[in-house]
């Protein structure tokens, strides 16, 4: 979910697209079903941190795009300083053993 | 606010299904499309419920699910459905009825925003805690007061009075109010308006009323009733208003008419100041109850009513010192005296609810019975659906929604069901009452629509959760390859089903006996030894101030009736007295020996009458000792005061010394003549008061010269015994023929008089109630019963078919399958002894006449329950000896 929202930072775009994204970004290391985007898509539209809408593509077709929130953002936010937070003290711990 | 934008979002999306549904279909569609490898995205199906499950509206789905499905399987099976409604309709019926009951009483608001309605009494502080009412003039300055803290300050005396009703008056509630008073309640009058301030003022005689919603309705609920006149102790009043519909003022019984306070002297003919122009500072005769502003804490409240009691405490030092004011909720009940509290009226509530509660339970128990039988029909069906991934939550949630379903059918039935039941209940309530009065409306609100749901989750928990678990969690491998009915042992159902009978035959019987004691209750109240002879005995109640008689001219009457009636051929004597036993109002005294220096101490409380000539031998009770009044004490203006004392009271005052002769004392008088000793000149025998109290209750009788009450009882003795109804007619026409003005009360024979008193009709309902509750839950008891050993026997088709092939006599089939059932019977019985006996412990204060222990009713009861059980079983045992081998052994 952290990721797909990190990725609608960039940009409005549509399902297939962030999966390319997350593929991308992530150096081919994360390779999961693409379905299952969807699921936490529709998470993402409960909590209310991103948007969705039909809109007309470069190449003609009809996607739905998704753009972030500003609560999304919020959430973004938050959600990174907690985790940078978390692997700091991991990474303090590891180094001192 | 988060939570809130998330609620709104999966709302939109409920409304919304369709097309989001269809969104998410198409983008997953056109994503899957633009893969090389289709396989790459995953389950499309199961993805998609991933997703929708994210909206958590998955539940109503199921929900919706179960319930067609719940219907159709009970469409399918009648029989079960309409057993299952009918047992639920009467167990959830009695509930809603009696809590309906509770409602009206006790629980719906009589008024708006019932919080901010306070009621306030003047306290003493020493010694603490009685209260008293608050005279005109001190509710004036309080008012005045208080005005920062009261919106509504209002203030209402209510008396009783007598309201013409054609031919002669009768007795009913009047309540003379302030102008304010209707505005106190935030409810506006059904019709006309409220009074004004000008006719509140002390000595203003505006004669206008407001009657009741009731009233109105037996004046033909005419819309031109305004201006029409109503007589009110003889004296003619317009009305100009009628109020709402079940308004009955503060508390319950309400009063028929409200009167301005102004015309207060023009009504008021009973209470401490009856006869003196109305309004003294020390006539403490109002009760006040104000409107809050909205936000005033009770502290502020309760420190302002405090300054204004200390005012007006040192303002009027000889009618208010020692007098505090006080705050509190407004009395709801007014035979139930206390400022109301939550506590009291929350265990009424409860105790009363314990009844029917019983009978639900037993309901409930025969649904379990019902279920569990269904259950062995159905194994192979849950076994099936489980095999097919259906959960056990699943499967019970799938069980519980039939279950629910059944419940709220048997709700509605059981709400129609109730309504009936009440009304007839009130029905029966109004004749009996001594007074006219305005009940509450015990009409359908949200919350007996509430209850009615409540009562129907309720049970589906009690006799659903159970089976639905015992339904679903079995070792469903076997029971696919099972037959149906095909078992090895004697099957788990039935030994539950014995225990489930055993509970609803003893539940049954605990309600049954407790229902026969009221009865027995009830049969001895009835046929009481009164203390004195009842044949031959006929009274008749007047009262000369309904007709706005003073006291010399009510005198006058009084008197002239009882020559009159002494003349009618065939009245062997006649009396006159205040009160008569078993009415419902009585004077009383606390009498002390005189002169004694702790006569507060040695008081003894003594029910008070005023009597003419030949009261003891018109009742049949022989003089004890002394002497009957002379005509000069029975003449006013006598020199001596004198009394009659019975022996309860001179036992009271002097134990084994004997009262002849001496002195006593009144130590709670007012008035003129307080404090002068009253010489006891005969002693009679007790009598007995009321039926509550089964030992006599002191009585003392002072002379008619001496003291003058409006509401007399003539007291008449027949020749002819036998026809003592016969002479009630020419009775009252005597009397109407003597003065046409004063209303007869009533005409009755004595023992009519007891039969249907209040005292009588409080066991009879009881014993109604009761009886009414039991017979039910003896009926849910005998389907119980005939249901098992129809199961019972049904499952051992084939053993009685093998039976009878070597050779088994039909009636030892019989016999056995009685057997079995008496035994259980015979078990539940004796629980339900125990349960009986402990209930006849807690039942004993309220019962009349009757042990705890009753032995008629702890044999009847149980031989009731056998013989109706028996009878259950018989039908199916039957049934088995007609089982023909051959069927038998094929048919599975």
């Amino acid at each position: 979910m952290m990721l797909v929202l990190r990725v609608l930072t960039r940009q409005p775009m549509h399902g297939y697209a962030i999966a390319q994204h997350i593929h991308q970004l992530s150096a081919e290391e994360l390779r999961v079903e693409e379905g299952s985007l969807y699921p936490a898509l529709q998470k993402l539209l409960v909590k209310g941190w991103v948007k969705a809408a039909w809109r007309q593509s470069e190449s003609g077709r009809q996607v739905r795009e998704y753009r972030i929130t500003s609560s999304g953002r919020r959430q973004l936010e938050a959600e990174m300083t907690e985790y940078r937070r978390t692997a700091r003290a991991v990474g303090l711990l590891l180094d001192e053993a | 606010m988060a939570l809130i934008g998330e609620w709104i979002r999966r709302l939109g999306y409920l409304l919304r299904r369709r097309a989001h549904e269809d969104d998410l279909r198409r983008e997953m569609e056109a994503h899957r499309a633009l893969l090389e490898d289709s396989r790459a995205f995953g389950n499309t199906l199961r993805l998609r419920d991933e997703a929708r499950d994210a909206w958590g509206w998955t539940w109503l789905d199921d929900f919706a699910q179960d319930t067609r499905f719940a219907l159709r399987t009970l469409r399918r099976s009648p029989g079960f459905t309409l057993t299952a409604v009918v047992t639920l309709a009467l167990g959830i019926g009695v509930n809603i009825g009696m809590f309906s009951l509770v409602n009206g009483l006790l629980l719906r608001p009589l008024y708006e925003r019932p919080d901010e309605v306070v009621g306030v009494y003047s306290r003493s502080t020493s010694p603490p805690g009685e209260f008293r009412g608050v005279s005109y003039q001190n509710y004036v300055d309080l008012r005045e007061g208080t005005t920062d803290i009261f919106a509504t300050l209002a203030a209402s005396s209510t008396v009783f009075a007598g309201l013409d009703v054609g031919e002669g008056a009768k007795r009913t509630l009047a309540s003379g109010v302030t102008a304010n008073y209707f505005q106190v309640f935030g409810l506006p009058l059904a019709l006309g308006r409220p009074f004004t301030a000008e006719e509140e003022w002390l000595g203003a005689d505006i004669r206008v009323a407001i009657i009741s919603y009731p009233l109105w309705e037996q004046r033909g609920a005419d819309p031109g009733m305004l201006g029409r006149l109503v007589r009110i102790n003889g004296e003619q009043f317009a009305v100009v208003g009628v109020a709402r519909e079940g308004f009955t003022g503060t508390g319950i019984p309400g009063p028929e008419v409200w009167l301005p306070l102004g015309a207060h002297d023009s009504f008021r003919t009973t209470g401490v100041s009856a006869g003196r122009p109305f309004g003294g500072r020390d006539e403490h005769e109002l009760t006040v109850v104000g409107r809050l502003r909205a936000g005033t804490s009770s502290e502020t409240v309760a420190a302002a009513l405090a300054t204004v009691g200390r005012r007006l405490e040192q303002a009027f030092p000889a009618v208010n010192a020692g007098y505090t004011l006080e705050m509190s909720a407004p009395w709801r009940l007014m035979f139930i005296p206390g400022p109301g509290s939550g506590a009291v009226t929350a265990s009424i509530a409860l105790l009363l609810m314990i009844m029917p509660a019983i009978v639900l339970l037993v309901a409930c128990l025969n649904l379990v019975d019902l279920l569990l039988a269904r259950e062995q029909v159905r194994r192979q069906e849950m076994a099936i659906r489980s095999s097919l991934g259906g959960g056990r939550g699943r499967l019970i949630r799938q069980l519980l929604t039939e279950g629910l379903l059944l419940a709220l059918a048997g709700g509605a039935v059981g709400l129609f069901l109730s309504r009936w039941a009440t009304t007839a209940l009130l029905a029966s309530v109004r004749p009996v009452l001594p007074v006219a009065v305005s009940l509450p409306d015990l009409g359908l609100d949200w919350r007996v629509l509430a209850g009615t749901v409540g009562f129907s989750l309720a049970a589906t928990l009690v006799f659903g959760a159970w089976p639905a678990w015992a339904a679903t969690g079995r070792a469903v491998v076997t029971d696919l390859k099972r037959h149906v009915g095909e078992d090895g042992h004697r099957p788990r159902g039935v030994r539950i089903g014995n225990a489930l009978v055993i509970g609803q035959v003893a539940l049954s019987l605990l309600l049954l006996s407790s229902g026969g004691l009221f009865l027995m209750s009830a049969i001895s109240a009835a046929t009481a030894d009164p203390g004195f002879r009842l044949d031959g005995g006929l009274l008749v109640e007047v009262d000369p101030s309904l007709a706005g008689y003073d006291e010399a001219r009510g005198r006058q009457s009084q008197l002239a009736l009882v020559d009159r009636l002494r003349t009618v051929p065939g009245v062997e004597a006649v009396t006159i007295g205040s009160g008569f036993p078993f009415t419902s109002f009585g004077d009383s005294r606390s009498v002390a020996p005189a002169g004694a220096a702790d006569a507060q101490s040695r008081s003894v409380g003594a029910v008070f009458s005023v009597i003419g000539r030949d009261y003891a031998r018109v009742l049949g009770l022989p003089m004890l000792g002394g002497r009957d009044f002379s005509d000069a004490e029975l003449a006013s203006g006598s020199l001596e005061r004198v009394a009659i004392v019975d022996d309860a009271l001179a036992e009271g005052l002097w134990p084994g010394e004997g009262a002849l002769g001496r002195l006593i004392q009144f130590t709670d008088e007012e008035g003129p003549g307080v404090g002068q000793p009253i010489r006891v000149v005969g002693i009679v025998p007790a009598v007995k008061h009321s039926l509550g109290n089964p030992r006599p209750f002191p009585h003392v009788y002072v002379p008619l010269g001496q003291h003058y009450e409006s509401a007399m009882t003539l007291q008449l003795r027949v020749v002819d015994q036998e026809a003592e109804r016969a002479m009630l007619a020419t009775v009252a026409r005597v009397i109407r023929s003597v003065d046409e003005r004063v209303p007869v009360l009533r005409v009755e024979t004595w023992r009519d008089h007891l039969d249907a008193g209040l005292d009588v009709w409080l066991y009879r309902a009881g014993a109604r109630v009761f009886s009414a509750f039991g017979g039910i839950a003896l009926l849910l008891a005998v389907i119980g019963v005939y249901g098992v050993k129809s199961y019972v026997v049904s499952r051992r088709t084939r053993e009685f078919g093998i039976r009878i092939a070597t050779g088994a006599h039909p009636r030892a089939l019989l016999w056995q399958v009685l057997r079995e059932g008496g035994r259980i019977t015979a078990v539940g019985i004796g629980i339900g002894l125990l349960l009986a006996l402990g209930a006849g412990q807690l039942l004993q204060g309220f019962l009349y006449g009757v042990d705890r222990v009753e032995p008629v009713v702890l044999v009847t009861a149980p031989l009731v329950l056998l013989a109706s059980s028996l009878l259950a079983s018989y039908l199916p045992a039957r049934r088995a000896t007609k089982v023909d081998p051959t069927v038998a052994l094929r048919s599975e």
